[in-house]
């Protein structure tokens, strides 16, 4: 990525951004294994 | 449906349609037409980018998936966030940097035009096919459900699509999108609300949760790995991640919505927010189809949801056998009821003895049940041969119909309208652009001022009725609209594979990245007839054929100076 590029308005990088997506996606892989256990 | 159902309905489509208008208003060069003026926040880049992939038979199958399968299709979406963020770090600052209109533009400054013409005419004929039965499909399901003619179906969405798609270009297309999203989810939130309300007042949520889980409906994750198992965690993240790279990465119904942003930060945003609301979406749509199973086990469902097939079974030979089995099917479900009251009373006595006997009893109960089900499956498939038995597509609009409240069964169909419509104008958008940017801009020439939104209009309005034709001759096509379904993995690893290869495989110079995709769409297709691999691996196939190959003919190419200005890595 350039050096010039500007930051996301939230979280103050684009790589805590990224982990943020990736942490969302890993979070609800868990809730939802846990959700099936849960009710099945 | 009532007055106030139609009074719903054609206000909410009216408001989609003038809203479009009112906001597309005032392209007057072609890039202002092809690239919505460039000028889109982050917001409405997102709600762009979910409703095009939103189709109206998405959110009409989605819910029957769970009803008849359970939860696990949800683990199809697991790729898309990773391939959001590959696509942040690598594509998005490269199209961005390079100013182009459509995806296909980069592969000429990085290989040569051959290359990009295989990959623009590769999607158009992929994307060209499918648009048809994007309308097509939910068009059948009203018609069958609803009594409605399927050719005036068609029509409706066609039309109002194209009053605005074709007059206000992308950016009439991501304002009517946005609207179409606030329909959409408020239908869908209502109908999951009022589905939950209209259960047994004894039976709690936490209840039907329990009923749906202890019926084998809440298996969302499945690790268990099987390349021939459409839907496990394995496939979602591998098979789904290649899927999703390319229909994202090299789609142009889908590029097109992000690069209207405003800069790469508003795309990216855009693009990452879908990332981080499709999964949970899926989710609850997945939810509330386990819902309406729950709301059956207390209420009498057909045998059959969809009524077209039945009514050739009793009008042929089998017409007493199927009535005889619907009688036993009727006299099982009244059963199976009593063992899921029997269930949710043992859950509130909190005995496990008691709960572990009401729920075998529940499952065997299911169990003979879905074995009365089959039997008239099999007179089904008897009766209507080469079709394949399901009803999986019309169980939530069945139950929307016969059990949810006047007004909101108006909205929901809005919904189903929307969703048809939002699939449909991104991709013929996406064509119409493609044809103007790839094909006449390339091989014509031309100003990009008033006559080239003119050319836009008349592709996108050809695209438009090729899509309406399409699905019109799609009522005759039988069993091979599941072969058309699948289109997309055809061709999205080709794609997807000549972009990785231009990224990443610096070697590789034009002609040979170009016999490379030629061969290994060869392979993707034979790997389609001869074998029996899921449909998702072949996104993963099909690129990674591309780009060995291209690696591997790269040794017997012309030794030659890297060009300037190649995409850096």
């Amino acid at each position: 990525m350039p050096m010039t590029e500007p930051a996301p308005p939230l979280l103050g990088s684009w790589k805590r951004l990224y982990a943020l997506v990736l942490g969302e996606l890993l979070l609800c892989i868990l809730l939802f294994r846990l959700f099936s256990w849960a009710f099945s | 449906m009532s007055r106030l159902d139609w009074f719903v309905l054609a206000s909410a489509l009216l408001f989609v349609v003038l809203w479009g208008l009112w906001k597309g208003r005032g392209a007057t060069t072609g890039e202002g037409y092809i690239g919505g003026g460039r000028d889109h926040r982050w917001w409405l880049i997102g709600l762009s980018i979910i409703a095009t992939q939103t189709s109206a038979i998405t959110f009409l199958s989605t819910p029957g998936q769970a009803y008849v399968d359970g939860m696990r299709f949800v683990q199809f979406y697991f790729g898309l966030p990773l391939a959001a963020v590959v696509l942040s770090v690598t594509l998005l600052p490269l199209y961005h940097r390079l100013k182009v209109s459509t995806a296909y533009e980069l592969l000429e400054a990085r290989f040569d035009l051959k290359t990009r013409l295989l990959a623009a005419i590769l999607f158009l004929i992929q994307r060209g096919l499918a648009v048809g039965l994007t309308i097509f499909a939910p068009a059948l399901v009203l018609s069958v459900l609803l009594g409605w003619s399927l050719h005036v179906n068609i029509l409706i969405v066609g039309v109002l699509v194209m009053i605005y798609t074709v007059t206000g270009g992308t950016k009439a297309v991501a304002w009517a999108h946005s609207s179409q999203m606030v329909i959409i989810a408020c239908g869908m939130l209502l109908a999951g609300v009022m589905t939950a309300h209209r259960l047994p007042a004894e039976v709690s949520f936490g209840d039907a949760l329990h009923v749906a889980g202890g019926l084998g409906r809440l298996n969302v994750i499945d690790t268990h790995f099987d390349p021939n198992n459409r839907y496990n965690l394995w496939s979602g993240l591998i098979g789904g991640f290649f899927l999703m790279l390319s229909y994202f990465g090299t789609d142009q119904s889908q590029v097109q919505r992000y690069l209207a942003g405003s800069d790469l930060t508003q795309s990216r945003l855009g693009l990452l927010m879908n990332a981080m609301i499709k999964v949970p979406m899926q989710f609850l749509i997945l939810l509330l189809g386990a819902l309406v199973f729950v709301f059956y086990q207390f209420h009498a469902p057909p045998l059959f949801f969809n009524p077209g097939p039945v009514k050739q079974v009793l009008a042929g030979p089998d017409a007493a056998a199927y009535r005889a089995t619907e009688a036993k099917f009727a006299q099982a479900r009244t059963s199976q009821s009593r063992k899921a009251e029997a269930y949710v009373s043992a859950r509130h006595s909190g005995d496990a003895a008691s709960i572990a006997a009401a729920k075998h009893q529940l499952s065997q109960s299911h169990a003979e049940s879905e074995a009365i089900r089959r039997e008239g499956l099999a007179l089904i498939e008897k009766a209507n041969p080469g079709t394949n038995p399901s009803d999986t597509n019309y169980i939530f609009l069945a139950y929307v119909l016969s059990s949810l409240p006047v007004g909101l069964v108006g909205l929901v169909i809005a919904a189903v309208f929307s969703g048809s419509m939002s699939s449909m104008s991104g991709e013929i958008s996406a064509l119409g652009a493609t044809t103007v940017v790839d094909l006449w801009r390339r091989l014509v020439g031309g100003s990009q001022g008033q006559r080239e939104v003119w050319v836009g209009r008349i592709a996108t309005f050809a695209w438009g009725c090729f899509a309406m034709a399409f699905a019109e001759y799609a009522a005759r096509l039988g069993s091979l609209i599941e072969a058309v379904n699948i289109l997309g993995s055809l061709f999205y690893g080709t794609i997807l594979g000549i972009f990785i290869t231009a990224f990443y495989v610096k070697r590789v110079r034009g002609g040979t990245a170009f016999y490379a995709a030629l061969v290994a769409e060869v392979g993707v297709l034979a790997c389609f007839k001869f074998t029996a691999i899921s449909f998702l691996w072949y996104n993963l196939i099909g690129c990674a054929a591309v780009v060995l190959l291209a690696w591997a003919f790269s040794f017997f190419q012309p030794r030659q100076a890297l060009p300037e200005g190649e995409p850096a890595t």
